[in-house]
Formats: C-alpha cells, structure tokens, sequence
C-alpha cells in the first residue's frame, strides 16, 4: 500500500481558512462598508444561502448559471442552487416581498457566494461579496449614486485612490445593429472590439459600411473620461447609439457634480464581463497594481424594473487597503479585579486573562503588561 | 492572489515603476529586433544572448524593464499583471482565453499556422464524419479539443511539450495538431498537412487592469509599436 492517509489540512480547490489576524480585518471591513451604505440609506437584506434555482438564475443570475453549485431538496424534491451572485437574491426581495415598499428602494447585503470553478488568475471559490441595489429608479443620479457610494465605502475602508471605469456595454451591439452589419461580419468585428484591435476594427468596420465608421475613433477614444465624452459627441451615432451616449454624459455630469476629485476613465465600445448590464457599467479599480475592487451598473430586476447597483470584493479590497492597526492585547495576571479589566476593555484593550500560574505575556502574544495598575507596553526583551 | 495579505507593493506607487514587456524566448526573437528598434526600445547588450543567466534587462528607456520568458508564458505573466504588455503568438491567446488579456495589436511577424497532420500513409483513407473520437498529440489540448469538438469528435488529447510529429508513428496518437511554419518537420517525419485550423502571427498583448488604470502609459507603448509597424 502506498496511498497515504490524506493530509487533514488540505481543503477542496478555492477554499481557504482565514486565520487571525485576517478573519477578523475581513470581518471589521465588510462593517465598515455596510455602514457606509447604511449611512446612504441602503437598508440591508439577509437572502439565504440555497434557495430554489428558477428564481436564483432568473434575469442576472443566468450570467452565473454555469458557475452555480446545485443540489436536489428531499423536502420539496425540487433543484436548489446554492448563490453565486447576491444580485438576483435581492432582485427577487424586491418584487416579492418588498413588492409594495415605495421605490425607489435601496437595499445592501454582505454575504459569501459559492462557485463551481475558480479561474487561473482568481482561484478562490468561495468569495466575500458586499452590495448595494438601488431598484426601481432610471435616473442617472441613481447609477452617479451608486457609483459614489461604492468609493466612497471603499475609502471608509482605507483604500485611499481609486480609479472608476465607466463601459457602455450596449453601444457596440447597438452600432452593428443599426448599421445592419451581416452576422459573420458582426461576429469577426465583436471579436476584433473585444480585443481592441485598432487595426481590425478599422478594416472590418470599413466593409461593414458608414454607420460602422464610429467604430474606430470610439475605441481609441477609450481613456481619460473628458476624451472619451468629446469622442463620443463628435461620432456620428444612430438615434439608439446617442441616447446611450447621452445617458453616460448625463450620469458622468452627475459623478462629477458630486466628486469633482475622483479619477474618471470612460470606454465606451467595450462589452467584456458584462453580460446582463444594459446601461452604463461600472469598475472599481484600486491603485496601483491592487486591481479590480467593486463592479457593478445598470441592470434590469425582476418585473422589469430598472436597478442598478454595485459589488464589493472584500477580499480584493483587504489586499489594496492599509492595514488598521491591530488591537492591542493585555495581559491580566492571575487575580486581576473583574472591574479593572472591564475598564481597560472599554479603553480598547483586548484583555488576555492568566488561567494559571504557567501563562506569560510573551506565550501568549501580549503587546501590554499591567504595571501598577497600567497597561504598558511590553515586549519579549523586557523580561 | 492566493492569500489576503495586503500587498504594500502592489498598492505603491505605480507611476514611478517601470513598465515590464514581456518577450518570448526563441523561434521569433530574432525577427522582433527590427520591431523593438523602430519602436525605439534598445534592450540591455545581452538580451540577445541566449546564454545569457539573466531574466530581466534594463532598456534604454527608464521607463521600461524587458523580461524574455517561454511564449506561453507571457501570456501567464501578462494575464496576471506581473508584466504590463507582451508580445506572443495568437496560438497562445487562442490556447488560454484569458479575459484580462487585450490584444490590441498584430505585429505581422512570426507567421505560422496551426495545423492538424497525420502520417501520409493514413490520410485521406479514412471517412471522419465517421469517427466518435481520435486521439491527437499537441500543446494545445484547448485548441485541440474545440476544433474537434465543433465536428462533433471527442479528442483524447496527449499533452505533449515538443517532438509532436514522433507520436503517430510510434502509437501514442493518430493525428497531431502543432504549429507549421515551413513544413519541412512535418515532411521528414514523414507526415502531412492535411487541415489547417488558423493562421498565426504575433500580437501585442496588454494586461486590461493597467491598460485601465494607466490609459497614457499604456496607450503610449502602443502607439509607438504601431508607429514602428507602418
């Protein structure tokens, strides 16, 4: 016999055990981001985790149909898929049970979703999510809101510059459809945006004919938000194609009515990872090298009502955030009075009891020691 | 991105490090020369040097370090972000889709094909349409396994990393399906070319994150390679 015993450590692909300190930074961030949108008025909802697959992959959640766990309920002998997107959850809340609140309603959630397979680049297949929903409003005020509100969490949570990337995911489909370009011919062009390659973006467009020739200019156009905006008000666009390019120039007047500081980048033929958005969409993006922190936009909820709304990774986030500085651990030696401790609780100490004679501060990773009733710093070298 | 440590040098400061190109190793190194000069990039002198230990060099412009790695890896490297922008053939993007990865342009260099062979004494004697499944010896079990797919074949693919065209003949698989560029392998290994799946050139490759993040930079660097194609 030559298998082993398999390691009791080794968990399934994508599947990880936070260890302190970074269970509790995550814990503590997705409250920070909560009470920003509580702060905005998001009211939060708690979907659960399983519940039956026709409402869970209804509208949205179709995107993530293939990427949803499911299994067979004995009870009700009907299929479940266990969540792998919040979004349709509370799509569902929404015009189910909080069918006759007034609209527009603004909702929040903080949850972990599940997912068949992790990608080479993002693994992990069990994934912290916090968001927001705002159902039932199209105004560009309510994507400009929730665009802001994302950021403005995320700067709560010690993510100092983030960067928003605005797409227009219907402008594309939009312009080959009205300029009628053939579909092999439109196939090799979404391809080619996709991409973005000038060179045969420019070539095919070309055959496609005049109402393609936007093409081209709007997708060097993609960059720095003002650019891209002047681009897309000289293109000469269809009437579908401008009233898109008119909502972005709306809900970018409204971004920046409201944050004039923050950094603004607009593309407006890209399409990719947004399947089910139908208006503008959103991406977060950390500094530097921190990558993709929150997604989101419009969409269309259940009963066809307008929404639009944004996902926070907290994960992500943790990675591009400055670390809050930890607490600081107290040792009480053994026969410490219950209310002094208490005291220092309240100070903001985490108090570490003796149980015993044998316990130390330096065992037990204490920062502070008491000294003649005072918390003072230790350390190792003082004993 | 395996664990949540915050990661101090990600979140630096981006503007004032370098930009990495990712390069390929071999079969079109040479014939990039001329592209990288006209684009105005002089790598350090020993790049060229296949001997050479080092894996990354300084260029003369500070604001871009060059990395020479296996072609299939730049795509990795770029995917990932570890490098900015690349340079690698379209059968690799074909191979991994990965969605963080813009191939913004195509350099017209390294042409090839990716072709399906077979011994010369087999084909042609045999009915496809007919077959559930054939086994194929290749480096692209993806590209592999969707061109056979779309024909409604299952393709039992050997995951091979070089000397393909020694596999039909000695057992391990009916057909392969590897790069072609003149032939010459094929024909000495007494195959044959019978369906070519797509024709390949080398692409500028671009990591989506920093093309959105860094617009100007990233932006620039391609101008400047499709400036030095025209």
């Amino acid at each position: 016999m030559t298998d082993d015993a398999p390691n009791p450590a080794l968990l399934p692909a994508g599947l990880m055990d936070l260890l302190p300190p970074e269970a509790e930074r995550e814990a503590a961030l997705v409250e920070t981001l909560m009470a920003a949108f509580a702060g905005h008025g998001y009211e939060r909802v708690k979907p659960p985790l399983l519940e039956f697959e026709d409402s869970l992959l209804a509208g949205s959640g179709a995107a993530v149909a293939e990427q949803t766990f499911r299994l067979m309920d004995p009870v009700s002998q009907r299929m479940m898929g266990l969540r792998a997107d919040t979004t349709p959850q509370v799509a569902r809340i929404a015009a189910t049970r909080l069918g006759q609140q007034a609209r527009p309603l603004r909702l929040c959630y903080a949850g972990q979703v599940l997912r068949v397979r992790g990608t080479q680049l993002a693994p992990e297949r069990q994934l912290p999510q916090a968001g927001i929903e705002l159902i039932g409003s199209d105004a560009a005020e309510a994507d400009a809101e929730v665009a802001l509100v994302a950021a403005e969490a995320l700067a709560r949570a010690g993510v100092p510059a983030v960067s928003l990337d605005i797409t227009l995911p219907t402008m594309a489909p939009t312009l080959l459809e009205a300029a009628g370009v053939p579909p092999v011919l439109r196939q090799r062009l979404a391809r080619a945006l996709d991409r973005k390659d000038a060179a045969a973006v420019g070539e095919l467009a070309a055959q496609a004919g005049p109402l393609a020739a936007a093409l081209p200019p709007l997708l060097a156009a993609a960059g720095p938000a003002d650019g891209a905006l002047a681009a897309l008000a000289a293109a000469d666009l269809p009437p579908a194609a401008r009233a898109i390019a008119d909502n972005a120039a709306a809900v970018l007047a409204a971004i920046r009515a409201r944050e004039p500081g923050l950094r603004l980048t607009l593309d407006p033929v890209e399409f990719r990872g947004f399947r089910y958005h139908v208006g503008v969409a959103f991406t977060l993006y950390g500094p530097g090298a921190t990558g993709e922190l929150a997604r989101g936009g419009r969409y269309v909820s259940a009963n066809d009502e307008p929404a639009t709304g944004m996902s926070l990774y907290p994960d992500a986030v943790l990675r591009a955030a400055r670390p809050a500085p930890a607490r600081p651990r107290l040792f009480l030696p053994l026969g410490t009075p219950p209310a002094a401790a208490a005291a220092l609780r309240d100070g903001g100490f985490a108090t570490v009891a003796a149980l015993g004679p044998g316990d130390s501060p330096a065992a037990l990773r204490c920062t502070h020691v008491l000294r003649d009733g005072a918390a003072t710093p230790f350390s190792k070298d003082d004993v | 991105m395996d664990l949540p440590i915050p990661n101090p040098e990600a979140a630096g400061t981006a503007a004032a490090s370098p930009i990495i190109l990712a390069l390929p190793k071999g079969r079109i190194l040479s014939e990039l020369g001329p592209v990288l000069a006209r684009a105005g990039i002089v790598p350090a002198a020993d790049y060229t040097d296949e001997d050479s230990r080092r894996l990354r060099f300084e260029t003369s412009d500070p604001g871009l370090d060059v990395v020479r790695v296996r072609p299939f890896d730049v795509a990795t490297f770029v995917a990932h972000g570890a490098a900015q922008i690349g340079i690698c053939g379209a059968d690799v993007l074909m191979e991994f889709d990965y969605p963080e990865i813009y191939a913004p342009l195509d350099l017209g260099i390294g042409r090839c094909r990716i072709s399906v062979a077979e011994p010369a004494a087999t084909a042609g004697q045999d009915e496809p349409s007919r077959w559930s499944r054939i086994a194929v010896a290749s480096k692209y079990p993806n590209v592999a396994g969707r061109h056979y797919a779309a024909r409604g074949i299952q393709a039992e693919v050997v995951h091979l990393n070089g000397a393909m065209e020694l596999a039909p003949s000695l057992g391990l698989a009916r057909v392969i399906v590897d790069l072609v560029q003149t032939g010459s392998t094929l024909k000495a290994n007494g195959l044959i070319e019978t369906e070519v799946i797509a024709h390949v050139t080398s692409r500028l490759i671009v990591n989506r994150t920093a093309l959105k993040t860094m617009p100007e930079r990233i932006g620039a660097w391609i101008a400047r390679f499709r400036a030095a194609l025209g």
